[in-house]
């Protein structure tokens, strides 16, 4: 199973600033097709913070590899857990999470 | 069924998940099958935003000039403008959509992600801001060589 996704988030003046790194291969199609692999990518991610979306993330297969993500929102407290989840082609999805600094 | 049942048949069913609360997520590969199977970067904006009719505004891009390599190249959307909807596009690839960014209520557009490119290509991004289309575009050189040339 792959690693959970790094997030890294900061409150600064009402804005929290969030940096994720996600653990995924990302094989395009041509890249599967040349690695003969299958074809697998993170189709969406959905960042929550108390059951608000803050992030919303339909993605292709031309996202790097191990794709990085970086946002920021509004409305939301130092301590709070953020919740970020995403979803491949195969239909599996990762829950990750960490506070708010 | 020809396309126009489609698509209209495409933004009931949207008009529909979209009125108990606009909170609602809106996964764009289930409600926006074709966007991410156009080949050409106007098909592609039309799927997503009904329109393709773009005009310039405040939003910026920020992409390198040169790439060294092509399997990462890092792009920053940012906007103070209201805009629902920010989608990423290049014409490198085969297929011209990248991401579809929805734009929460206590979101701030600074998005930064970073996409992948066979060749050098031209990155746009499209910002739904109340049913007008404002966009951005950069060139990007991808030397895949690492020469930096």
């Amino acid at each position: 199973m792959a690693k959970k996704t790094r997030i890294k988030a900061k409150l600064k003046k009402g804005i929290v600033t969030v940096k994720a790194l996600a653990s995924h291969a990302m094989l395009s199609y041509q890249e599967a097709e040349r690695a003969k692999k299958e074809v697998n990518f993170i189709t969406y991610i959905v960042a929550k913070v108390n059951g608000k979306i803050v992030y919303e993330l339909s993605s292709s297969q031309f996202l790097s590899k191990n794709p990085y993500m970086k946002f920021q929102f509004r409305g939301a407290e130092k301590g709070d857990k953020i919740e970020l989840t995403w979803t491949d082609l195969k239909g599996v999805t990762q829950v990750s999470s960490a506070k708010i600094k | 069924m020809n396309r126009r049942n489609f698509l209209s048949l495409g933004l009931g069913a949207l008009a529909v998940s979209m009125a108990p609360s606009t909170l609602s997520a809106i996964n764009f590969r289930d409600t926006k099958p074709k966007a991410w199977t156009a080949t050409k970067v106007d098909e592609a904006i039309n799927e997503i935003f009904g329109s393709s009719k773009l005009s310039e505004g405040k939003i910026k891009l920020k992409a390198p000039d040169i790439a060294e390599n092509g399997a990462v190249i890092p792009v920053t959307v940012s906007t103070k403008l209201n805009a629902k909807t920010v989608a990423i596009f290049q014409d490198a690839n085969p297929e011209t959509a990248v991401a579809v960014f929805t734009v929460p209520e206590n979101g701030i557009i600074d998005y930064s992600v970073r996409i992948k490119m066979a060749k050098t290509g031209t990155v746009t991004v499209v910002a739904d801001v109340d049913g007008k289309l404002v966009s951005a575009s950069k060139l990007v050189k991808v030397t895949i060589g690492g020469c930096g040339g």
